[in-house]
């Protein structure tokens, strides 16, 4: 059978979301490495009509699995239905957006299918032919380089690969399945808002955000002031801050929160989780402030400043005073 | 109902570390002590959560690693979990998922569980794999990266928020058996209360072991540690700490986003 590399894609309102064409770009790196045919496989309710953005994406081949019925994301409906339809394609690698839906049904479908899992996938290299790929551990301290036997499932790292739109060569066509499915053991009951994401936040050109590292909740305060030293500027935090109430969860920055990119991020007391990075990463300056020397937020800031975060605020603060007339 | 919890040790998230001798694993310095990770802590709570609310409710947790991770059994002993059940391995180190999951569920596939619970990932590789690959082998039903969940025993099921991208939660509603990763929220993990700790430190835990049926061949290798590549280039600021103040004033100013 002809072996190929399958990317599952992730939609939502009948739109590939940005990570998917993430995973394509890491389908392609592999396909560089070892040649085979690249497999975009949509599965839902609206499938063929998603599959159609992807036809225009690329040109590799396009499996639309329609779900009559199936309008959102439903773990169980996914492990079943792909594990279906990728029974036929041959797939070595299966390439799956690291977000939290990649995270609920990818390492499930991997047992399904016989294959191998990895995780937090944000590189690919080769040696004597074969893919390497690397992710990180200890909070992005250290990072990993493994080999792994065909078929593995990958999840992969948002915001690690970087897609681009190359010219369409006209060989791509869609295939449709029609696979009938109803839920056994999942039902989904709904989605909630809680917590939509603050538009203070999307709309700042800076944001001073707070991470464990601050401490004590009194030291919000230093944060704040700090802010507003700033025009149009927002306090945000990363998940810890939330989950321990001192922020409420519609300024948190990262995977479940917010996405931002503002002129300046400057990130006091984080240590840069995965999970924070996604959030930020696209920021177009960023400055870190931190005690530890390691901490993997430094390896994607643009300025660094190792000291304590209490003392070196406040020194900001008085500095600037001194220095505004 | 029958739940159990897994557990894991791993070094704080903030603890200095660096690559060992071996170049395949790390070693912890300063005075750092590992600790049970922060998500199985939540998974944990969970679980004591539930044995509180209804009635006849046990609660075990399991390790799969090494001897000296009994001390996380002895946390969540002190918790007010029931029964802690150590599934050794020989060594630490890297453990590929594949290896863990058919270890846990060669010891746990007879003891009929209704829920199991563990975290969303460990602090240490933070895979997030081995819950739901757990769950595919032992034929429950999963979801992941939930902050609240609550069972039904009448219905047979429980619910589950799992919170998703953008500030949203998804509404699940599961059939047991069941099982379900736990994500940080607002439920605090309690301290070992001082009468759990004296029953932990006195009570056995059973200890199994387990050889893992996936063979070296199906199972991913570590190849390599190294530090991290950059992917901006920092430039830290020198002297006092008011040095780098004035320094990052003026930096900021240059790009305009000060005036």
């Amino acid at each position: 059978m002809e072996r190929s590399i399958v990317v599952v894609a992730e939609h939502t309102q009948g739109r590939l979301t940005p990570v998917t064409y993430e995973a394509m770009a890491c389908a392609l790196e592999i396909q560089r490495i070892q040649p085979a045919r690249i497999v975009t496989v949509v599965v839902g309710e609206d499938a063929v009509e998603v599959a159609q953005e992807a036809i225009d994406a690329c040109d590799q081949s396009v499996l639309a699995v329609k779900v009559p019925g199936l309008d959102s994301y439903n773990g169980e409906a996914y492990r079943w239905t792909l594990s279906h339809a990728l029974c036929g394609l041959g797939a070595s690698w299966i390439c799956v957006p690291g977000t939290t839906q990649g995270f609920d049904f990818g390492p499930g479908l991997a047992v399904r299918l016989g294959a191998s899992c990895l995780s937090n996938i944000e590189r690919v290299f080769e040696q004597d032919g074969q893919p390497i790929f690397v992710r990180n551990l200890f909070n992005g301290k250290i990072s990993a380089e493994l080999s792994a036997a065909a078929p593995t499932l990958l999840i992969v790292q948002p915001g690690s690969f970087r897609w681009e739109r190359h010219d369409i060569k006209g060989r791509s066509y869609v295939e449709v399945i029609t696979v009938e499915w109803a839920p056994t053991h999942t039902r989904l009951l709904g989605f909630k808002s809680l917590y939509p994401v603050d538009s203070a936040l999307r709309d700042a050109l800076v944001i001073v955000s707070a991470g464990r590292g601050i401490e004590r909740r009194e030291n919000l305060e230093l944060i704040h002031r700090v802010a507003s030293l700033f025009p149009r500027s927002a306090v945000a935090g990363s998940r810890p801050l939330c989950d321990n109430q001192w922020l409420p969860y519609r300024l948190q920055v990262g995977q479940t929160g917010a996405t931002v990119a503002p002129d300046l991020y400057m990130a006091c007391g984080i240590s840069g989780a995965q999970q924070h990075l996604a959030g930020m990463r696209g920021s177009k300056f960023i400055v870190a402030v931190n005690t530890d020397p390691e901490a993997a937020i430094f390896h994607e800031a643009d300025v660094g400043v190792v000291e304590d975060l209490e003392v070196f605020l406040a020194d900001l603060l008085e500095e600037s005073a001194r220095l505004t007339p | 109902m029958k739940i159990l919890v897994c557990v894991k040790q791993a070094p704080p998230a903030d603890a200095p570390i660096k690559i060992d001798q071996s170049q395949q694993w790390v070693s912890v310095y300063g005075h750092a002590l590992p600790q049970m990770g922060k998500y199985d802590e939540y998974a944990v709570e969970q679980a004591i959560i539930i044995k509180e609310q209804v009635p006849g409710t046990t609660v075990d947790a399991i390790t799969n690693g090494p001897a000296e991770w009994a001390t996380v059994l002895r946390r969540a002993l002190g918790m007010g979990v029931d029964h802690g059940i150590q599934a050794l391995t020989l060594e630490g180190g890297y453990a590929s998922a594949l290896k863990t999951v058919s270890c846990i569920a060669l010891a746990v596939r007879a003891r009929s569980y209704d829920l199991i619970l563990t975290g969303v990932m460990s602090e240490d590789l933070a895979q997030g794999l081995v819950g739901p690959m757990l769950a595919e082998t032992l034929s429950f039903s999963c979801v992941t990266s939930c902050v609240s969940l609550r069972v039904d025993e009448s219905r047979n099921c429980v619910y589950a928020e799992r919170d998703i991208e953008g500030g949203r939660r998804q509404l699940v509603e599961l059939a047991l058996p069941a099982l379900v990763t736990m994500q940080s929220s607002t439920n605090r993990p309690r301290y070992p209360s001082l009468s759990n700790i004296m029953r932990a430190n006195s009570q056995e835990l059973e200890v199994i072991t387990v050889e893992s049926s996936e063979d070296a061949v199906s199972c991913e290798k570590l190849l390599r540690l190294s530090s991290p590549q950059k992917t901006r280039s920092a430039v830290f600021l020198q002297g006092s700490s008011k040095d780098k103040a004035r320094e990052l004033l003026s930096i900021l100013r240059k790009r305009s986003v000060l005036h």
